[in-house]
C-alpha cells in the first residue's frame, strides 16, 4: 500500500468535486460533533458559573448558627434564645482537633451608611481577621482587616462592591476616606469585589466589614454572637466533626442533643459534593447524548456513502478496469470516509469553539459575574474528539467500502 | 502469438443456463489490427470481457504473450489489465469529475507513477491526439469525438500490449467515427499496436485488416481484409 501525497490529493479531489454529495454526507458528522462539544462546553461553563458562586469559600467549612430551641431540656422551656461567645470558640479549638480556623460572625442589617451626600442601606458585619481564610476576599482596592485592626479595635472598614458603587459612584479609590455608619466614622481600608457566593448573613457585596471587637463594643453585645464559622484541617471527616461540634455546643448551652433546630449547621463540603455529583451526572448525560448524535451522524455518513457507492458503480468499474485493485478501491472509500468525517468534524469543532467562545465572552461580561467564565472545551477534549472522528470514519466507511470492493470492472460497461 | 485462445467456453448460470462461448479458438499476433464482428447475442461482448481479463472463462486456455490467464486473483487481474491492456469503450467511460488530463493520468496513478511524471506523459499523449487545448476540460465540456480521443489517450498511456475497443464509434456520428477509425488505423500502422475492435457495424470492421466473425458462440469466418473492400458501401468513407 502506498501512502504518498497523491493518494490524498485523489481523495481531496473526489470530495471537492462532488461538493453537494460531500456536504450532505458531512452534515451529520458536523452536527454530531457540534452538539457534543456545545453540550460539553455548556456543561463546563455552567459548572464554572456555579463554582464561581461558591468561589473563594473554603470547601471544608462548617457554619454553625444559634436559633431558638425546639425542645425543652435541662429545665429550660422550648423556644429559648441562646447565643455563643468566645469561650465556645476556645472550646471548639481545643476539644475538636480537626478544627483549623474557628471564628465568629456578627451582623447588623439595614444600617444607613453615608459618604457625603451618598447613602446606602446595607449590612454591617463584624468579623475577625481570621475570617479571610473562610471566605477569601477579592480586594479591588486596599487591604482586608488584619490582626492589629482587631486587637486595637481600629475604626476601619472594608466596603462591599455594591456599597462602594453607591457611596463612591465615580468609581474612585476610597481608601483613606471616611464613611459614616450610625454616627460613627470609619476609615475605609479596602474594597472587596466579591459579589456572589454563599451568603452568610447577607451578600458580601452589600456589606461593610469592621473588626469584630469594635462591633461588639459599639453595639454592646457583651461578647455574644450567633454564628461561628469553622474550617477543618485537610482530609478530616466533616461528618464526624460536625456531630462533635453539635454535641459540644449542646452540652455547653444545655440544649437537647437531638435538637437539630437549635443548632443550625451547614457543611459546605456537602454542598460542593452535591454540585460536583450533579455535574458528573450532567456530563455523563451530555456524553451519552453527544455520542448518540455522533453515532447517528456516522450511520448517516455510512448510509449516504452506501448510496453513492451504488451511484458510482460506473466510476469504480472504470477504475477497476484500468488497473485499480480491490484493495485500492477499499482504501479509497475508507480514506474518503475518514477524510469526510474529519473535515466535517473539524468544521463542527471550529463552529462549536466559536460559539462557546462567544457564549463565554457574553456571560463573562454579565454584571453578576466576578471574573471570566470559560465555556471552552479543553485542547485534549478536542484531540480526543478528533481521534474519535477518525475511528468513526473507518466505521462508517467499512460497509460502503466492502460493497465498492464487490464491484466488478464489467459493471462499468453494464451500467449504461 | 500475442493472444492465444484454445477451446474457451463460458456459460452464464442464470435461471436458464446460457452457453455463450462454445469453444473459441483464436490466435492474434502482435501488431495485428483485427475486428470481432457479430450480432448482439453472438457472444462478442463476452469474448471481449474474457480478452480484457474482466471476466473468467469456464474451460479452455487463454494466454497473453504466453502467460496463462486463469484463476487470477483480483489484484493480479487488475495488474495485468493495467499493464497489458488498454480499454476503449463505446460510452468513453471517462470519470466525469476529472479533467481530460486527470482521466488520462489515472492508469499511471494506479501504477504508482509519481505525479509530475504522469502529468507530463498524459500531456504528451493528449498533445499527440490533438487535444492540447482541451487538457483542462471536463468530459461534459467536450464533443463525443474528443471524449473518445481522451479515452484512447488513457488506453495508450500505459503502453499496453493490446488495445481493446468495444464499439468505439457506437456513440459517434459518421464523420467522427471515420476520424476515430483512421486514428486507430494510424496507431496500428505507425506504432505497431495490436488493436482489437469489437463491433457489429461492418463499416467499422472494414477498417481493420482482419475481420473475425462470431456467431452463436463460435468463431465463423476469418476474413483477410488487407484491401479494405469487404464492405462496398463504406469504401467511400461513409460509415453509417
Amino acid at each position: 500500500m502506498k501512502f504518498d501525497i497523491d493518494r490524498y490529493k485523489e481523495i481531496i479531489d473526489t470530495l471537492a468535486r462532488n461538493r453537494s454529495r460531500t456536504l450532505l454526507t458531512g452534515f451529520g458528522i458536523f452536527w454530531g460533533i457540534f452538539m457534543l462539544l456545545i453540550m460539553l462546553g455548556g456543561g463546563d461553563g455552567l459548572k464554572a458559573i456555579l463554582r464561581q458562586n461558591f468561589g473563594g469559600f473554603a470547601s471544608n467549612t462548617i457554619i454553625t448558627g444559634s436559633a431558638p430551641t425546639s425542645k425543652p431540656y435541662g429545665g429550660f422551656k422550648r423556644d429559648r434564645n441562646w447565643l455563643m461567645d468566645n469561650t465556645d470558640i476556645e472550646a471548639l479549638k481545643t476539644i475538636i482537633p480537626e478544627t483549623d480556623i474557628v471564628t465568629m460572625m456578627d451582623a447588623e442589617w439595614g444600617r444607613q451608611m453615608s459618604y457625603g451626600e451618598n447613602t446606602y442601606s446595607g449590612i454591617l458585619k463584624g468579623l475577625s481577621y481570621e475570617y479571610a481564610q473562610v471566605e477569601t476576599p477579592q480586594m479591588l482596592h486596599g487591604r482586608w482587616i488584619n490582626e492589629v485592626d482587631c486587637s486595637q479595635e481600629r475604626k476601619v472598614c472594608v466596603l462591599g462592591k455594591r456599597v462602594w458603587e453607591n457611596l463612591f459612584p465615580e468609581g474612585d479609590d476610597p481608601t483613606g476616606k471616611y464613611i459614616m455608619v450610625m454616627n460613627t466614622y470609619f476609615q475605609v481600608i479596602g474594597v472587596d469585589a466579591r459579589t456572589a457566593g454563599i451568603n452568610i448573613n447577607g451578600s458580601p457585596s452589600q456589606s461593610v466589614v469592621i473588626p469584630y471587637p469594635l462591633m461588639d463594643r459599639l453595639f454592646n453585645k457583651g461578647g455574644k454572637f450567633d454564628i461561628i464559622c469553622v474550617t477543618l484541617k485537610p482530609d478530616s471527616d466533616s461528618e464526624s466533626a460536625q456531630e462533635r461540634i453539635r454535641s459540644l455546643l449542646a452540652r455547653r448551652h444545655t440544649i437537647a442533643p437531638d435538637d437539630k433546630k437549635a443548632i443550625m449547621m451547614l457543611d459546605t463540603e456537602k454542598i460542593f459534593s452535591i454540585v460536583d455529583n450533579l455535574f458528573k451526572g450532567v456530563n455523563i448525560l451530555v456524553i451519552l447524548v453527544g455520542l448518540g448524535t455522533l453515532l447517528a451522524g456516522a450511520i448517516g455518513v455510512s448510509n449516504i456513502m452506501m448510496v453513492t457507492v451504488k451511484e458510482r458503480t460506473t466510476e469504480i468499474g472504470i477504475r477497476r478496469a484500468i488497473g485499480a485493485t480491490p484493495r485500492m478501491i477499499l482504501s479509497q472509500i475508507i480514506t474518503e470516509s475518514i477524510g469526510l468525517t474529519i473535515l466535517a468534524g473539524m468544521f463542527g469543532i471550529l463552529f462549536s469553539v466559536l460559539i462557546l467562545w462567544g457564549a463565554g465572552t457574553i456571560v463573562s461580561g454579565l454584571p453578576d459575574m466576578d471574573g471570566p467564565i470559560s465555556f471552552q472545551i479543553s485542547f485534549w477534549t478536542g484531540i480526543l474528539v478528533l481521534l474519535l472522528l477518525a475511528a468513526l470514519g473507518v466505521l462508517a466507511g467499512l460497509a460502503p467500502a466492502l460493497r465498492a470492493m464487490e464491484i466488478k470492472p464489467v459493471d462499468a460497461m453494464r451500467d449504461e | 502469438m500475442l493472444i492465444e485462445l484454445k477451446d474457451v467456453n463460458k456459460t452464464y448460470f442464470g435461471a436458464q443456463p446460457l452457453h455463450v462461448l462454445k469453444g473459441i479458438n483464436l490466435d492474434i499476433d502482435r501488431g495485428e489490427f483485427v475486428s470481432i464482428m457479430g450480432a448482439s447475442g453472438s457472444g462478442k461482448s463476452t469474448l471481449l470481457n474474457i480478452l480484457g481479463i474482466l471476466d473468467n472463462y469456464d474451460s479452455g486456455e487463454y494466454r497473453i504473450d504466453g502467460k496463462l490467464i486463469w484463476d487470477l486473483s483480483e489484484a493480479k487481474a487488475a495488474e495485468y489489465r493495467n499493464k497489458m491492456i488498454g480499454f476503449i469503450f463505446q460510452s468513453y467511460n471517462l470519470i466525469g469529475f476529472k479533467t481530460a488530463v486527470e482521466n488520462v493520468e489515472l492508469p499511471l496513478f494506479y501504477q504508482g507513477v509519481n505525479r509530475h511524471k504522469r502529468h507530463e506523459m498524459a500531456m504528451e499523449y493528449l498533445d499527440r491526439l490533438g487535444l492540447k487545448d482541451w487538457v483542462g476540460h471536463y468530459p461534459n465540456e467536450m464533443s463525443g469525438g474528443q471524449k473518445q480521443r481522451v479515452a484512447i489517450a488513457r488506453a495508450l498511456i500505459t503502453k499496453p500490449d493490446i488495445i481493446l475497443a468495444d464499439e468505439p464509434t457506437g456513440a459517434l456520428d459518421s464523420k467522427t467515427s471515420v476520424e476515430i477509425m483512421e486514428l486507430l488505423k494510424e496507431l496500428n500502422e505507425r506504432d505497431k499496436l495490436t488493436i482489437i475492435v469489437v463491433t457489429h457495424e461492418s463499416g467499422v470492421a472494414n477498417y481493420t485488416n482482419k475481420i473475425i466473425h462470431i456467431k452463436d458462440g463460435v468463431i465463423g469466418e476469418i476474413e483477410e481484409n488487407r484491401l479494405h473492400d469487404s464492405v462496398t458501401f463504406s469504401s467511400d468513407g461513409a460509415l453509417k
